[in-house]
């Protein structure tokens, strides 16, 4: 049986208007169809989609198809598609848009909540009183279980380091050990450093969630806890 | 994870006064000037090393410069004739499958599938150590590593450096 | 304007620039032809073979770049730069800085003892760095002038000075000098023609295309050099990791073109898809294996170009693939493999590994040409080109300075040599008053009667680099040939035409005392008059020569029986002997020139080349079958970059009428011709009669209307389709309603491109979508679909294609198997079309319906082509003498075509076309005698009977019957030596010089004794 064709009596792509207003310089209208976006991208195929078929679907206007689909959640932003692409597409910015459409019952469970203990502190929503004790007994570990470390430092707010270095929560979390070498490195090099008892986290899960208050929130969060400890540098260690 | 700072410092001008560093350009630097000493000789077996370039680190971050500085801090711990590259490399390497809260968000089948081509190209370097200064590329190349059968290891850089750094008034 | 100059500045040496020094230098001006390399030809000679004729393009290029070289009135500057212009249009002075060669060339011999010896080897520019070359170096075997020079940054000695000298040691002719220093020259010319070419595009920066770090990813124009018989490899294609044939290889296209992102460079570069497709079939030609596999992955398919669409079409059955696909990266496999991964327009992924991938490189401007046009004061555009408008397609913005070729646009090599012809036009009328006040003429030395001599015959096969000698044994045909009866000398050169070599035969023929001469080479078209030049200037009428096409007619056709075509080659060469003893030296005929023109046809193209002749001092007739000038034109809105059509044609209309050089014969049409070049007599349908020395085609085509069939899309059913021209109507009244619509649905290709019509409209494209553009304009709210095949906005019309689906105008691809559908319901058309990506069938209502249909020849062109004796197309247009390098030439003499009669073109390329008949036409108009056939019939009145067959037969009137002897006569003015009177005589009375029977049948017995 045939299907159902796609009716444009008018063309209505709201979804597509939507992403231009609020990135100007998209160019979702730019595409050339070449197909380039898609022989790049790890994630063609998956879900029934690739990039050209998407950024299509919105030009189309075939709103339901793009909000509904769970491909957005498939591609990962990563942007090689944009790397290449001869019109310059973005169409990690556009599925980045497209996630903050969706009602947040509606989004993955586990990334909103990640970026909702970010918001009140750090992705594993450890207390951070933990994260303090939890550096400070590692360190204590080494001092007395390697002689030859036992000057190593793990410093928490310390005012006017040089350095400011910040902690993906997962170690502190479920591996305070992998903590242990960049210390010993930062030590050896004889670099004046310091981690943050609030804020600490380096990990930012509200970049992915599409809500551009959050992210926002987190990142100023994070900025006003290394410029009040007066760092010159800020150190992200991925 | 870094673009997440660097784009939101820009995106939203969020005022500050410090400089924001990537901790690999840090150790280049500090091995170039002779602040980190390391020495490779510990890889007697000759561990082949390679690595993953992360998407937010390197083509949405600092570009191939850091891609770069990674290399050279491998080849400076581990050997320069233990280090085998991928292709794609650098700011056009793949994504592992793991970034955008991919991770987070469910869909294993999907996010395993992605990882495929990830998989396929750190297997065909035949290294034994797979670096990756990321997080989330962590997690997914340790669990596409395990899910596709691949005999790599799966690590951080520090560790590695640990390793090979050469303390001068203690012995290590 | 004081006194102008009558000499020219031309820049650059590629073909655009030779075919204007030429056309300029045989109309009466001295040329100044500046070059920055040691040798002229620029990027043609670099190409294997050119589209879509496959020509060789070293074996077609090289004729004219002798002829250049050899000019009395061609200044050729090498190892030069201009340094500036000051002065005015007509009184320029400019400043020309000339390198060292530290090789004189009044010595060189070109023997390549120097570089033999030289020590230093480098990288080789001219093969892109794929193979190496010495410090002293000739550019490439045929290079013009064939000097050898020192690369300064190479060389030792240059270095440090008591080091190496090897070469000088060696030279045996004392031409090396190192003390050479650069030399600044001050040239006062009247004006300045820039042909400053392109440079390819560098990958480099594209790490996706693995560029640099993937061995056997190379670019087109390294590719051009692997196939070429004077490239690295000598012309059997290796790849460069490992030296083997590869057996499969894939071309990306758009490397460096169409690109914002990466390359910057928004425009479309226009040749790249025609080069991928040659360079496809000809290696699959080269592959000695057969078996080579061949896929272009594009994005638009753009063979928009006379035969182009042909081409592809053929390329297609002879098994290339074609995948409507970009590749983002290109990855490693085994043994130096390649592997794509690219998906299908289904969104299906597919891997293949290649063994070879070719970028197709796009054509940008040389930062070095940026600086000299800055220094210069000439305008750039957005992409770096030279700046002109459609109206004036050669000016620059600076007066008396003009150009031509890829600097203003990347363009093919036709349209580059239709551009220098159209500049060395502009530069005519410029300087017209200044005609041959600056110019030099040629003496040859008095010829030796060789009518009481035995035959002395001296025989030159030629290797053609390896175009024969590859398949044919040259040294056993040179041996043989020896052998022959008549023949005292006979030599095997590597290619015959190159400088030295023809040097080196005039001088043989002097030293051996010969009387005849055979060259077994390529082809008489090309090649003849060069070798006939030779004769005459080591003394003996040219006349007393014969060529064997050992190439054309030998190797290339039986490849794969080299024993058998060395067989041929002898038996071509014994027959060319045999006819060359018959041979007698013939006088030099002269026709004196009726200093007029004809121009038929009164659109845009007649009426530029009228009035760009008529400025130069040359009346012209300008007849046109219509009861008023404008043609095709007239119906028009606007250029695709704006400009009113109807406002400059208006501004033509009235030049032309108030021109008093111009006579207008409206309502006519030509009913007769007789006569030939610089004589020409014209009856027209008014009874008038003309006397013109040459004739401008120029009539025309007219737009397909798909009045009924497969492509009819309810046009002439339903009031709301039309014709691209019926909307510009509406957009000329400034139509209202337009406003208004809601929707506009535009299908291209209607009618084109299909089995009936199987050529490409080039135009259909670009106007089609500046017309939605205009749409926008005027309701930024209507929603407007086109429905395509191929986009080919080529060249910088692909900045309008941008535009466009920025502006939210909406491309939905279609192909012959799933065409659109139109029908009506309640009298509203409705239109579903498959979206080939999202895999859905799309249902649209548009307002109106514009069916991009395309251009098609005018039925009655038969006719006038009949009349000329001009041969057309399969499809109907005029045919020009040569596709690549003689665009606007017919191959009858003093006929020209400019305009849709030749192929559908924009007013640009019209325009530009019909200024270059102009500057064609001028080189007879010029003169007050042009040669004439010398090979005319001669009648035996011993035999004539007076029947008069032969005056009926001649075309040309050229034989009569004498009224005091009643024998037949032929006014050897007008004789073309056709030989239909020869076939026609009953009496076997009347014979051609140099083709009698006794002379043909001792070529035919010749053929026979092997």
């Amino acid at each position: 049986m045939e299907k159902e064709s796609v009716d444009l009596k008018t063309l209505r792509a709201r979804v597509k208007k939507q992403i231009e207003d609020a990135v100007p310089d998209v160019r979702i209208d730019y595409c050339l169809t070449c197909g380039l976006c898609a022989s790049g991208c790890p994630a063609t195929g998956l879900e029934d989609m690739d990039p050209r078929k998407f950024l299509r679907l919105l030009v189309l206007g075939q709103d339901e198809k793009i909000l509904n689909t769970n491909w957005i959640y498939s591609c990962t932003m990563c942007q090689r598609c944009k790397y290449a692409c001869p019109m310059g597409i973005d169409v990690g910015r556009i599925v980045y848009e497209i996630r903050g459409m969706r009602p947040k019952e509606k989004r993955p469970k586990n990334l909103q909540r990640s970026c909702d203990l970010q918001k009140k502190s750090n992705s594993t929503g450890i207390p951070n009183e933990d994260f303090v004790w939890v550096v400070n007994d590692v360190l204590e570990e080494v001092r007395q279980n390697e002689p030859q470390w036992k000057d190593l430092q793990a410093p928490i707010d310390k005012k006017g380091a040089k350095y400011y270095l910040n902690q993906n929560a997962k170690e502190p979390t479920v591996e305070p050990e992998e903590m242990v070498p960049l210390w010993k490195i930062l030590h050896v090099a004889g670099i004046d450093w310091t981690y943050s008892s609030k804020w600490w986290d380096g990990a930012n899960y509200c970049l992915f969630t599409g809500d551009p208050e959050d992210w926002e929130y987190t990142v100023r969060k994070q900025a006003e806890v290394v410029d009040e400890l007066g760092c010159r540098y800020y150190i992200n260690t991925e | 994870m870094f673009y997440a700072t660097l784009e939101g410092l820009r995106r939203f001008k969020i005022p500050h006064k410090f400089e924001f560093v990537s901790i690999i350009t840090l150790y280049a630097q500090w091995i170039r000037e002779g602040r980190l000493k390391v020495d490779p000789s510990w890889n007697k077996d000759g561990l082949k090393f390679t690595c993953q370039d992360p998407c937010k680190l390197v083509r949405q971050g600092l570009g191939d410069q850091v891609a770069e500085d990674l290399r050279f801090v491998i080849k400076a711990v581990a050997g320069p004739e233990n280090f085998v590259d991928t292709w794609p490399r650098l700011s056009n390497n793949y994504c592992c499958g793991g970034g955008g809260g991919a991770l987070q968000a469910g869909f294993v089948e999907n996010r395993r599938k992605y990882g495929k081509l990830k998989f396929d190209q750190l297997a065909a370097t035949g290294a034994d150590v797979v670096i990756t200064p990321c997080h989330n590329c962590h997690s997914q190349v340790l669990d596409i590593c395990e899910f596709y059968g691949g005999k790599w290891k799966t690590t951080h850089l520090w560790n590695w450096l640990e390793k090979a750094l050469v303390l001068e008034d203690k012995a290590k | 304007m004081s006194t102008p100059k009558g000499s020219v500045l031309v820049v650059g040496g590629g073909i655009a620039g030779v075919q204007a020094a030429l056309d300029l230098a045989d109309s009466g001006f001295y040329v100044h032809l500046v070059e920055k390399s040691s040798a002229i030809g620029g990027s043609m000679s670099q190409l294997d073979k050119t589209f879509p004729t496959n020509d060789c393009s070293a074996c077609i290029l090289s004729p004219k770049l002798v002829e250049a070289g050899r000019h009395l009135n061609i200044n050729l500057l090498t190892l030069s730069e201009v340094l500036d212009v000051s002065g005015e249009p007509g009184n320029f002075t400019v400043r020309v800085k000339q390198n060292p060669r530290y090789v004189d060339p009044n010595k060189c011999i070109a023997c390549g003892t120097c570089a033999q010896k030289c020590p230093k080897k480098v990288p080789n520019e001219f093969d892109l760095g794929l193979g190496k070359r010495k410090a002293i170096y000739l550019r490439y075997p045929q290079a013009v002038p064939l000097k050898y020079a020192i690369d300064p940054k190479a060389c030792i000695y240059l270095n440090k000075p008591g080091r190496c000298g090897f070469c000088q040691k060696v030279c045996p002719t004392g031409a090396i000098n190192f003390d050479e220093k650069p030399k600044e020259l001050s040239l006062e010319v009247g004006t300045i023609i820039l042909a400053l070419g392109f440079k390819p595009f560098d990958p480099t920066s594209l790490d996706f295309t693995g560029y640099g770090k993937l061995n056997n990813v190379v670019t087109s124009m390294e590719f051009e050099r692997l196939l070429s018989p004077s490239g690295p490899c000598m012309g059997h294609l290796e790849r460069p990791s490992d030296k083997k044939e590869p057996k499969k290889i894939a071309w990306l296209q758009c490397i460096g073109s169409r690109d914002i992102n990466r390359a910057c460079h928004g425009y479309c570069s226009s040749v790249c898809c025609m080069y991928a497709i040659k360079q496809a079939v000809i290696a699959k030609e080269h592959a000695q294996s057969g078996d080579l596999a061949s896929s272009i992955f594009y994005m638009d398919m753009r063979t928009h170009g006379k035969g182009f669409e042909a081409y592809y079409e053929r390329a297609k059955e002879q098994g290339i693939e074609f995948h409507r696909a970009r590749v983002h990266t290109v990855l490693p496999a085994e043994n130096d493999n390649l592997t794509l991964r690219y998906t299908d327009t289904k969104g299906n992924v597919h891997e293949e590994e290649f063994e070879l991938v070719v970028l197709s490189v796009g054509l940008e401007t040389d930062p070095g040409v940026m600086k000299l046009c800055h220094e210069l004061g000439i305008q750039l555009d957005q992409d770096n080109f030279i700046s002109t408008t459609p109206f004036a397609p050669v000016a620059t913005n600076r007066q008396g300075i003009y150009v031509c070729g890829a600097v203003c646009e990347p363009k093919d090599i036709p349209q580059s040599v239709m551009e220098a012809s159209a500049a060395a036009c502009k530069a005519q009328e410029l300087l017209s008053k200044a005609r041959w006040t600056e110019t030099k003429k040629k003496e040859f030395p008095p010829e030796r009667n060789v009518y009481a001599e035995p035959p002395r015959v001296g025989v030159f096969v030629c290797s053609c680099g390896i175009n024969i000698a590859s398949v044919v044994d040259v040294k056993e045909v040179t041996e043989y040939a020896k052998t022959l009866p008549g023949v005292v000398f006979a030599q095997n050169n590597l290619f015959t035409c190159s400088q030295d070599t023809i040097n080196q035969m005039a001088e043989i023929i002097k030293r051996e005392r010969l009387n005849r001469v055979v060259v077994a080479s390529c082809t008489p078209r090309t090649h003849e008059p060069l070798f006939q030049e030779t004769l005459r200037e080591a003394g003996i009428n040219k006349f007393l020569f014969e060529m064997a096409n050992i190439r054309d007619q030998d190797s290339w056709v039986h490849q794969n029986w080299p024993e058998k075509a060395t067989e041929k080659a002898k038996d071509l060469v014994r027959m060319a002997v045999a006819k060359v003893l018959g041979d007698e030296p013939l006088p030099y005929n002269q026709l004196p020139v009726t200093k007029k023109a004809l121009v038929i046809g009164a659109g845009v193209a007649g009426m530029v080349s009228a009035l760009s002749l008529a400025d130069q001092g040359f009346p012209v007739c300008l007849v046109e079958r219509k009861d008023r000038l404008g043609g095709h034109a007239r119906k028009f809105f606007r250029t695709w970059q704006g400009q009113p059509m109807q406002e400059y044609l208006e501004e033509l209309t009235k030049r032309i009428e108030d021109h008093p050089l111009v006579e207008i014969e409206l309502g006519a049409t030509v009913e007769e011709v007789s006569g030939s070049v610089g004589q020409f007599k014209t009856r027209l349908s008014n009874g008038k009669d003309v006397e013109h020395g040459v004739a401008i085609v120029a009539v025309g085509a007219e737009s397909y209307k798909p009045r009924t069939g497969k492509w009819n899309y309810l046009y002439g059913k339903n009031p709301n389709v039309f014709t691209l021209l019926e909307l510009d109507q509406r957009f000329i009244k400034a139509d209202k309603a337009l406003s208004g619509l809601n929707q506009a649905v535009f299908i291209h290709c209607v009618g084109s491109r299909v089995p009936e019509r199987p050529y490409c409209s080039r135009v259909c494209c670009t106007h089609a979508i500046d017309q939605a553009l205009k749409l926008k304009e005027l309701n930024p709210d209507m929603d407007i679909f086109m429905l395509y095949r191929d986009i080919r906005t080529y060249g910088k019309r692909e900045h309008l294609y941008q535009e466009a689906r920025e502006k939210g105008i909406i491309f939905i691809r279609y192909d012959l198997e799933h065409l659109p559908v139109a029908s009506e319901e309640d009298g509203n058309i409705v239109i579903e079309v498959e979206d080939q990506i999202i895999g859905e069938r799309i249902r649209l209502h548009p307002d109106i319906l514009v069916l991009a249909s395309g251009v098609r020849p005018r039925d009655d062109v038969g006719e006038l082509s009949k009349l000329f004796k001009c041969a057309m197309t399969q499809e109907g247009f005029l045919l020009e003498a040569h596709m690549k390098l003689r665009p606007v030439d017919f191959a009858t003499d003093g006929v020209y075509l400019a305009g849709l009669c030749h192929y559908p073109k924009p007013v640009e390329e019209t325009i530009a076309q019909a200024q270059a008949a102009a500057s064609r036409a001028a080189m007879i108009l010029s003169k007050d005698a042009v040669p004439a056939e010398s090979i005319t019939a001669q009648v035996n009145p011993m035999k004539c009977t007076g029947c008069g067959v032969c005056t009926r037969v001649c075309a040309y009137h050229a034989v009569a019957i004498d009224q005091n002897s009643g024998k037949a006569a032929v006014d050897t003015g007008l004789c073309k030596g056709c030989g239909a009177c020869v076939a026609g005589c009953r009496s076997d009375a009347i014979t051609l010089r140099n083709l009698g029977n006794e002379q043909l049948m001792a070529e035919v017995e010749a053929a026979m004794e092997g």
